[in-house]
């Protein structure tokens, strides 16, 4: 399957960087002009269905929805140059949450299995504008399963997302049909490539990069292009991804971790891992981020006094699902008052 | 006696107590003389005239004695029978001079005009009173320069924290707008990050600052990780700062609040094993995929290792400062007991070759003149780590100082790479030099300088 039509227009768009940008600026910065266009109209509708769906789907399989923080001593570290918000909170230094990522775990030590639908902050990279897929500030449905482990969290990943393409379908069929947005239903489980493997298929089709990297977008992309359903790249080396993701026991190097991508040129669904519980491990981890353990504490203390705190989970970013169901071009599309990097003011 | 031992007692303790221990910072020790007359003096300071020893009034010769410091053991053997002279000639039509050498090549993934880096210098008094008219002139011809840790923690990273230090990206800020304006569009911009920064995450800070973005883009940066510097192998950054200012950095930093104004910052040395190391550059690579990635260490015992995981991970550049490297701040017993001297670094760059390694190589520590940058050059180094000569520049007289510093060194290391009959720094080989220490010469594989009338090498 080729790359999605809206995938090859934004890639236009971005022909020409300078006039792109100023298409942004323009878009973001009167940007309840366009909220109440019947395209946008319905794209949010959907998004409400979206949300309504995985919560009818999680809530019939007893996990418990919790509130997530917003913000913290720390977030997480494991996002892309992407820099965190900071605050002064009474003369400490807080971070607005980039993911709820620590806090997950610690509500899945109480109530076993949870999501949260929390709001995240991440001051990207300034070409991240040109990704398609990065807001500055954007939702993810965070899910936390506690005793778990990597083929489970896969395993929900598939059901879930699977879920949600039926029930818009069902619910909005005809009114995606009408948008160009032709859908169709996928049958876990998908597709599951270790990172080697995909590695492997990326070089084949000339993508080449580093084994041992995080695929580059470029190569991604292409990945995407070749599927016609969602896929599952599992097991990602170590170096590649945030400290909290497990380095399997048995097999040195190699993360308990997976992202789920769209076809079609969309790129990443999901993201999440078997998480690590070994304070000793977390220590080594956090000193790969070039990062002092101290600024941890909190979250090192709690491993330590609910020792093993075995969980695992993954996040799907909810502006990235209503851009792929809606075949939109970009998430900046997929949500109200949209924020990029470096394009301010705006609402 | 007794008065006259306890006289000389109290003298010598007053001369301590104004002096200090002047061990470290010893005229006699350090060639100060010789950073003072080319900051003075610029492309003429590759003779050794001044005003009263001038051409004509002296005879020169060489000293008999090597000195021991740097890679003073080394030689450079100019051949008589200078096959590349003629190729060169051929190309210019004309008998070639040392003008025609070609400095220019890449060092950590930058085109440089020539094969020198400003070594990272960090929060120290000293670093901030030289850092804008070091970062001017090296942006100006063309050379690396590198930002120390904890400098934008410590003295703020746009904003200056304190009125007389100059902020992170002030440094910055000069160094990559000199560089368009004034520059030849070569060089490039390390950034070191601490533990410390890296509580106000600053390499996220600067890979999403708009104003740095563009230099991003064009591939004009790089972030350095840093395991150690030559002073004080195995200890991290110390600087003193007033009372005041100390206490806000008291929940970042292990501060020794001594009585009276001052205290004591002290950055902690971070920790890393092989796989610590060897994820962090990947992580590195991960997240910041659009700038080069160096490696910093001190004159450590596990060097090549340190060498060859950075290598395999892709790093842009590995740099080995040696004990012999300068420092605002290093204790006593670093700097008396510590590491190995420029030698030794150098002869782990030239072991790291022989391995196969390929990744780039800088070398520190007490190198300053064209003559020890091409024996670096010929062992292998792919560039020379320099930063108090420009400091002590900077002092004397501002830009000029660093600019005419700068000079001197080019002027120099075409003379000697032109002596030895090649015309572009790259081409210069192990086989231009000759070693004194036999043991040495033995150890690696190098020509002993008196095997020289003995071998047809």
């Amino acid at each position: 399957m080729p790359l999605h039509r809206a995938i090859k227009e934004l890639e236009d768009m971005i022909g020409d960087k300078e006039k792109y940008r100023e298409e942004l600026r323009d878009f973001l910065s009167k940007s309840w002009r366009w909220a109440k266009e019947p395209k946008y109209r319905l794209i949010f509708k959907i998004q409400a269905s979206a949300l309504r769906a995985a919560r009818e789907f999680l809530d019939s399989r007893g996990f418990v929805e919790v509130l997530s923080p917003i913000i913290g001593p720390v977030s997480d570290p494991g996002i892309r140059g992407a820099k965190q918000a900071v605050i002064d909170y009474y003369g400490h230094e807080y971070k607005v949450m980039s993911s709820a990522i620590l806090y997950k775990q610690y509500m899945a030590a109480s109530l076993g299995n949870i999501y949260m639908v929390s709001p995240n902050i991440r001051l990207e990279p300034i070409d991240s504008i040109y990704t398609g897929r990065h807001l500055a500030e954007f939702y993810q449905l965070d899910i936390e399963m506690f005793g778990a482990d990597l083929w489970k969290a896969v395993t929900l990943s598939e059901e879930l997302v699977s879920y949600m393409v039926k029930y818009i379908m069902d619910v909005h069929g005809a009114e995606l049909e009408k948008l160009g947005r032709e859908l169709h239903e996928y049958k876990p489980p998908f597709p599951r490539y270790s990172y080697k493997e995909a590695h492997a298929m990326s070089e084949e089709i000339g993508c080449r990069f580093k084994y041992g990297v995080e695929i580059p977008w470029r190569c991604e992309k292409e990945l995407s292009a070749m599927h016609d359903t969602p896929f599952i790249i599992y097991e990602y080396p170590r170096g590649s991804r945030g400290f909290y993701d497990m380095e399997d026991p048995h097999r040195p190097n190699i993360l308990l971790d997976f992202d789920m991508i769209y076809p079609e040129g969309f790129g990443e669904a999901v993201s999440g891992a078997q998480r690590e519980y070994e304070p000793a491990k977390l220590v080594e981890r956090i000193r790969e981020g070039g990062e002092d353990p101290a600024k941890y504490k909190w979250f090192l203390e709690m491993a330590r006094d609910l020792y093993p705190l075995m969980t695992a989970g993954f996040g799907l970013g909810i502006e990235r699902f209503t851009r792929f169901i809606c075949g939109l071009r970009a998430v900046w599309e997929a949500r109200p008052y949209p924020k990029l990097p470096g394009i301010a003011p705006t609402p | 006696m007794l008065f006259l031992s306890k006289l000389y007692l109290m003298l010598k303790a007053l001369r301590v107590a104004i002096m200090g221990l002047d061990e470290f910072s010893d005229p006699h020790d350090y060639p100060l003389d010789d950073v003072i007359h080319r900051a003075l003096r610029g492309r003429e300071a590759v003779y050794p005239f001044g005003i009263f020893y001038r051409y004509g009034a002296v005879t020169l010769g060489s000293r008999s004695t090597i000195r021991n410091w740097g890679l003073g053991t080394l030689f450079l053997v100019p051949p008589a029978f200078v096959p590349g002279r003629l190729k060169k000639a051929s190309e210019v039509f004309r008998e070639p001079i040392y003008t025609d050498v070609d400095l220019s090549t890449e060092v950590g993934g930058f085109k440089v005009a020539m094969p020198l880096v400003v070594g990272s210098m960090g929060s120290t008094a000293i670093a901030g009173k030289t850092a804008i008219p070091i970062a001017k002139a090296a942006a100006r011809h063309g050379i690396v320069m590198s930002i120390g840790e904890n400098v934008a923690t410590v003295r703020g990273y746009e904003k200056r924290y304190n009125r007389t230090h100059p902020s992170w990206k002030e440094r910055a800020m000069a160094y990559l707008e000199e560089l368009d304006s004034r520059g030849q569009g070569l060089g490039g911009l390390i950034v070191q990050q601490s533990v410390e920064d890296a509580y106000n995450e600053l390499w996220n800070r600067v890979y999403t600052d708009k104003d740095i973005d563009q230099y991003i883009d064009r591939g004009l940066l790089g972030f350095e990780i840093k395991i150690g510097q030559g002073a004080k192998p195995g200890l991290g950054g110390i600087i003193k700062l007033p009372r005041e200012e100390a206490e806000k950095l008291t929940r970042k930093y292990n501060i020794d609040f001594f009585e009276g104004r001052n205290a004591i910052r002290y950055s902690v040395p971070s920790t890393y094993t092989e796989n610590i190391l060897r994820s962090l550059i990947r992580n590195m690579r991960t997240q910041y995929p659009r700038v080069r990635i160096w490696v910093k260490i001190g004159p450590y015992r596990d060097v090549i290792k340190v060498i060859s995981i950075a290598a395999e991970e892709g790093a842009d550049a590995v740099v080995i400062d040696s004990r012999e490297g300068g420092t605002g701040m290093a204790p006593t017993v670093s700097m008396r007991h510590f590491g190995y001297t420029t030698l030794t670094a150098a002869l782990a760059i030239f072991e790291a070759r022989k391995r196969g390694i390929t990744v780039d190589m800088l070398l520190g520590g007490r190198v300053y003149d064209g003559g020890d940058v091409v024996k670096a050059v010929a062992l292998g180094a792919s560039g020379i780590y320099l930063a108090r000569p420009l400091v002590l520049s900077a002092l004397i007289r501002g830009e000029k100082g660093v600019a005419n510093l700068l000079e001197s060194i080019s002027v120099e290391t075409k003379m000697a790479v032109s002596a030895l009959g090649k015309y572009h720094i790259k081409e210069v080989t192990p086989d231009d030099i000759a070693v004194s220490d036999h043991h040495v010469a033995k150890l690696y594989g190098l020509r002993y300088i008196h095997e020289i009338p003995i071998s047809d090498r």
